[in-house]
């Protein structure tokens, strides 16, 4: 493929949603004609003839005729010119097909616009959606142009609870869903921020909050919850996206006596106040009709006293069937956590072989430190390996499971261990890129001393861990082996910048300095460079606005956009 | 809002002691204010932070009423665990704890109890305060952690792992680490032993292409540029792609040793430590 050349994608079409405009207005129509012939079989006839003419009418339509909205029919299909959802599609692998900026051309990129919010450190992934922008942080969602980045509207609601950081928003039809500090989910309308309802996915007296960005699957709005600080349960939600009724609820723990209670203690309550929060946004398979979801941490965090066993589904990689909320199966990369190591970085779904054999994969890089392949239709355990040197663990088990060291566990006199709390990696996106067949995590070396600190019963976290010492690191990894690849070095401290693959050959991250970095993704050498003046603590995207491919990244309260010179995008 | 009414400056008369009132009054009510929303925790909380001496008498009225099956803690035993519980939550002031302590729950087996107003809102400030303990439970305080929690190694055994490990090469008992435990609480003291992080400045040496040499204090290292403070003070930043970068860090045997370190060793090294009064 020529180096300048792009492809102009078929842009998003497909059945039309529930809420489609053009669907009420058509099938109102049938309606009326219906009901004016009153034989039955005649009615049925021109019903179907109706629809097959609707169908046949909306594979032709122009995109621009079912409005500005997001059709959910379109994330059924990989999304290749756009990012209509938190990982850019379903899949999580956050690898974009375009190919406009290429190895050979990344180091011309130019500066588009740059927007400034005053609100905290932007840690969301902005949704683009015909030409406009979705973003949040706490308490604030912004719609902006996506060619200019002027600023279309701001809302902002001032919430009560906990403000660490906020990852998007969920786009379904016309309307955008924020989660929010005081644990409410927020319908907007995507035109003009104005609410449409508002629902709460759970109490924040308690201590739950929320920060994940919703995950629409057809009429689903997948919506889950936060919060460790108190002994509270944690589950996942679907709402249903007209009027935010719940759909269903999946407990990340079992009830008494349900499969996976037998990982509790039997003779206390702790399995009802066992933690497992939802804190980021899963992946889907519309093929096998599964949903992954990563989850949180047991509690008390870092007291495993009270809750000896495995404390299922803690700490666990789950398949959820999306439309009743069952547990299909699941995998959980550390039983029993003392360390706050939740499992809740992202899933990532790619097809590939596997000992010679084509599989349907699942990856995720554990916040524990290793690396994890799984078979997504069953759960089947395929790789184990560190990605980053760990001291916790002795070996891992038949399973696939790390087994923790008891000495390593938080202590009154302190337990050193590799990694911190922070964990080997967080909510920094990583990525899957098919060209070079490499898994690519944001990476931390860190060690910590963990302190049991509870006098008597232990609630909520009941310790803390200190850090000591920490460098970052940006790893490919092999995922038929779990074999490094390459590793490059970001610098000092913890890193917080995701990662962004791309068909064009290049992987973009940032480093612990403010430098945004293109890397070569086979061999992890630096292409390009930036400095933005700040640290990045989102993940780069890409997507296609006007023929040209804009880089989209952020870093502090600014938010950049970056493509080619016109005169290189327009050499086709 | 009562309370900014009945400031109004009514007659124009009376305006410089009015708006010295209405001052008052908005200091008052700010104060009010900042009393009602005092408690920021990391998590929501509706709950006002209650004042210690209400919390003290609380946690004995609790301890003798309703100890004997909540726990003197309130973390539950015979009844449920109170720290957790919803109903304390939601409460304010009392207004939910109270009908609960007035009326029992007879079919749960708890009795109903005869109390004062001020019985109930004491015991509803102690139950806040067991709360919010959980919902801050992730610190440890610093100097007041007890040296006896940590105290767990063999001190001699610390000795034989300092003078086997190399300690020595850079530090002496009887120099830079004499008086040690007098320097430090026991928590920042373990901690610097494992990490002195800050303790030391890094040095880096810069040869430019011409082979002149410019050494001082690592200011900063990323993978395009260095930056370093030079013997007078000024600070100078290079392109590492024009220069040959060397950097001395003093630390880096600390942290070469924290991959290597045992929990046994950590401890007595630290028992130690701590005897170098």
């Amino acid at each position: 493929m020529p180096v300048f050349s792009i492809k102009i994608r078929r842009p998003l079409t497909g059945l039309p949603g529930r809420h489609n405009k053009l669907d009420l207005i058509m099938n109102h129509k049938i309606g009326r004609f219906s009901r004016r012939n009153s034989a039955p079989s005649t009615g049925l006839f021109l019903w179907a003839l109706a629809l097959m003419f609707l169908l046949a009418a909306l594979s032709l339509l122009p995109h621009v005729l079912l409005g500005q909205g997001l059709d959910p029919a379109a994330l059924l299909k990989p999304a290749t010119n756009t990012w209509p959802t938190y990982n850019g599609d379903y899949s999580g692998r956050r690898f974009s097909t375009l190919n406009q900026i290429t190895a050979s051309n990344v180091n011309e990129l130019t500066l588009d616009w740059v927007l400034e919010t005053r609100s905290q450190s932007i840690k969301s992934t902005p949704l683009e959606v015909n030409g406009i922008l979705y973003f949040t942080a706490p308490d604030n969602v912004w719609a902006a142009d996506a060619r200019t980045g002027r600023v279309i509207w701001h809302y902002e609601r001032t919430s009560v609870g906990d403000h660490i950081g906020h990852r998007g928003v969920g786009m379904y039809g016309d309307w955008l869903y924020f989660t929010t500090s005081d644990a409410q989910l927020v319908c907007l309308n995507a035109k003009d921020g104005s609410v449409r309802w508002i629902t709460q996915l759970a109490d924040p007296k308690l201590g739950y909050f929320s920060t994940m960005a919703p995950l629409v699957v057809r009429d689903h709005v997948i919506a889950g919850v936060s919060g460790d600080v108190t002994d509270i349960p944690g589950y996942l939600e679907s709402l249903d996206p007209a009027t935010g009724k719940l759909q269903w609820r999946w407990y990340t723990e079992p009830k008494p006596g349900e499969p996976g209670s037998n990982t509790w203690p039997q003779t206390s309550d702790a399995i009802r106040h066992g933690g497992g929060m939802t804190w980021m946004t899963g992946t889907y398979d519309p093929e096998l009709n599964l949903l992954y979801w990563g989850i949180g941490n047991p509690n008390p965090v870092l007291a495993g006293a009270p809750r000896p066993g495995d404390n299922l589904f803690t700490c666990s990689i789950v398949a959820l069937n999306p439309d009743t909320g069952k547990l299909v199966w699941y995998f959980q990369p550390s039983p029993h956590d003392v360390h706050d190591w939740d499992a809740v970085e992202t899933p990532v779904l790619f097809n590939a072989t596997f000992d010679g054999k084509p599989r349907k994969l699942l990856a995720q890089a554990s916040r524990n430190g290793y690396f994890f392949v799984l078979d997504r239709t069953n759960g089947e355990h395929l790789v184990t390996a560190p990605f980053i040197q760990t001291t916790w663990a002795s070996g891992i088990d038949s399973r696939g499971r790390p087994v923790a060291k008891p000495q390593d566990a938080p202590r009154p006199d302190g337990a050193l261990v590799a990694p911190a709390s922070d964990g080997a990696t967080n909510w920094m996106a990583p990525s899957f890129d098919p060209q070079t067949g490499l898994f690519y995590v944001s990476a931390r070396r860190t060690f910590s001393v963990f302190f049991l600190t509870a006098a008597g019963k232990a609630e909520g976290w009941a310790g803390t861990d200190r850090g000591l010492w920490a460098d970052s690191a940006i790893r490919a990894i092999d995922y038929k082996t779990g074999k490094i690849v390459w590793d490059h070095e970001l610098g000092n401290g913890e890193d917080g910048a995701g990662i962004l693959t791309t068909a064009g050959g290049v992987l973009f991250t940032a480093d612990n300095s403010g430098n945004m970095l293109a890397l070569d993704p086979a061999t992890g050498k630096t292409l390009w460079h930036v400095n933005l003046g700040g640290r990045m603590a989102s993940s780069p995207e890409t997507f296609e606005i006007d023929g040209r491919q804009v880089l989209l990244v952020s870093a502090r309260n600014l938010v950049f956009a970056f493509s080619l010179p016109h005169k290189l995008t327009q050499s086709k | 809002m009562s309370q900014m009414n009945s400031c109004k400056v009514k007659t124009s008369k009376q305006w410089i002691m009015g708006i010295m009132g209405a001052g008052i009054c908005i200091f008052v009510s700010a104060l009010a204010g900042m009393t009602l929303t005092g408690y920021t925790g990391r998590a929501q909380a509706n709950q006002p932070a209650g004042n210690s001496a209400a919390v003290e008498r609380g946690g004995q009225q609790f301890a003798s009423s309703c100890g004997f099956c909540h726990g003197a803690d309130a973390t539950g035993g015979r009844g449920p665990d109170l720290v957790r519980s919803k109903l304390v939550a939601d409460d304010v002031g009392g207004n939910l704890i109270g009908s609960v302590i007035r009326n029992g729950r007879p079919a749960k087996g708890m009795p109903a109890f005869t109390m004062s107003a001020q019985q109930i809102s004491d015991i509803a400030a102690f139950l806040h305060a067991r709360f919010r303990a959980e919902r801050s439970s992730r610190t440890m305080g610093g100097g007041d952690y007890p040296l006896s929690k940590l105290l767990t190694g063999n001190a001699a055994e610390g000795k034989a792992f300092f003078d086997k490990a190399g300690c020595a090469g850079c530090h002496s008992v009887t120099g830079d680490l004499a008086h040690v435990a007098k320097k430090y609480e026991p928590v920042v003291l373990e901690m610097r032993m494992l990490y002195p992080r800050g303790a030391e400045t890094p040095t880096v040496t810069v040869t430019l292409p011409s082979g002149e040499q410019v050494k001082g204090e690592l200011e900063h290292l990323d993978e395009f540029s260095v930056a370093l403070r030079d013997s007078a003070g000024w600070y100078r930043s290079f392109p590492r792609s024009e220069v040959k970068v060397e950097v001395h860090d003093p630390l880096a045997a600390h942290q070469a040793l924290l991959s290597k370190l045992t929990q046994d060793d950590v401890h007595n090294l630290f028992a130690y430590l701590e005897t170098l009064q």
